[in-house]
């Protein structure tokens, strides 16, 4: 009979435990929000970015696409302009960063007259394949890096910078 | 490559590639006449040199803006300028600015001049065109002393 019944020990036990536990709770819940949310905050559109570049109009032919998005600093907002070369490869659309591997300057395509169909860094001679791989013996150790895209209602997104995984 | 702390400790760890120090040189002007065509100038110009440093960050140094007025002009020793970048590693010393009366020093200096162009009234778009055309215009200059 007495198994069934809580006794005044068993109960206080309970109660205690569970009032305890709310309370473990009410602390570590912000603290696990703080931890993780500068981590789930993202820019507009969930990950991506709207840009104004039509996919339809996308080609072969790597194109600027300007993309722009909030970025707070502190208690500082401001606008970031960001750049990317855009095309197309077979059914996928590549997206580059324009920002050089070795010290950080502008790529751009096609400008050395000398070596066509290439990104190309003015500041040291810098080159890059279409793909983004860097051409051995030119000052640039890594490939350009890419962005995640997507599409939404024919407009091409831009999401994060991925590290470039060239096959 | 701006003047701040990150900068420039990346530039001394690489002063072989960042060879080319940029300077501005911002005619301040405040009497009433001229104060909103001054103002818009320099506008121009820290929007332009900012848009240059992007473009060439592993080669130059954008250098802060030396500024003068019709007053103090005098008391700015350019060549002085010059030879102290020359003597700290710059290879190249660009002066760029949108005063003409700087382009009858360009046998001792290389000189920049742009006649500036009034970005207030642009919008976001429009701006980053023109400030782009404009880029077009600098790079040829900067590529041939390089190469
Ligand atoms: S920054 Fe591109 S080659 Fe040096």
């Amino acid at each position: 009979m007495s198994n069934n019944r809580v006794s005044r020990r068993q109960f206080l036990n309970y109660t205690l435990t569970g009032v305890g536990g709310f309370m473990a709770a009410g602390i570590l819940m912000p603290m696990v929000r703080f931890a993780i949310d500068p981590a789930l905050q993202t820019k507009a559109e969930g990950d991506f970015v709207q840009t104004s570049q039509k996919v339809a109009d996308i080609t072969e032919e790597p194109v600027k696409v300007d993309f722009s998005y909030e970025q707070v600093d502190a208690w500082y907002t401001s606008e970031v302009t960001d750049t990317a070369w855009v095309y197309k490869s077979g059914d996928s659309i590549v997206a580059l960063s324009p920002v050089c591997k070795h010290l950080g300057c502008t790529v751009n395509w096609n400008s050395d007259t000398e070596h066509p169909n290439q990104f190309f860094c003015a500041c040291h001679g810098g080159r890059y394949e279409k793909t983004g791989k860097n051409v051995p013996g030119t000052p640039p150790l890594g490939p350009l890096d890419a962005y995640e895209v997507s599409e939404k209602d024919g407009f091409l997104l831009l999401g994060k910078k991925i590290a470039n995984n060239l096959a | 490559m701006f003047f701040n702390g990150n900068d420039v400790q990346q530039f001394q760890t690489q002063k072989d590639f960042i060879d080319t120090a940029l300077v501005p040189l911002l005619f301040l002007e405040f009497d009433d006449a001229r104060i909103r065509q001054s103002s818009s100038a320099t506008d121009f110009l820290m929007s332009l040199t900012a848009f240059v440093e992007q473009q060439f960050k592993g080669r130059l140094m954008l250098v802060p803006p030396f500024s003068y007025t019709n007053q103090t002009k005098d008391g700015l020793a350019v060549n002085l300028l010059k030879e102290e970048l020359q003597s700290t590693g710059f290879k190249y010393v660009i002066f760029i600015t949108t005063d003409h009366t700087w382009t009858s020093h360009s046998e001792q200096l290389d000189v920049i001049w742009l006649p500036p162009i009034p970005l207030e009234s642009m919008d976001k778009g429009v701006k980053k065109t023109v400030l782009e055309e404009q880029l077009k215009q600098i790079i040829p200059v900067l590529t041939s002393k390089w190469y």
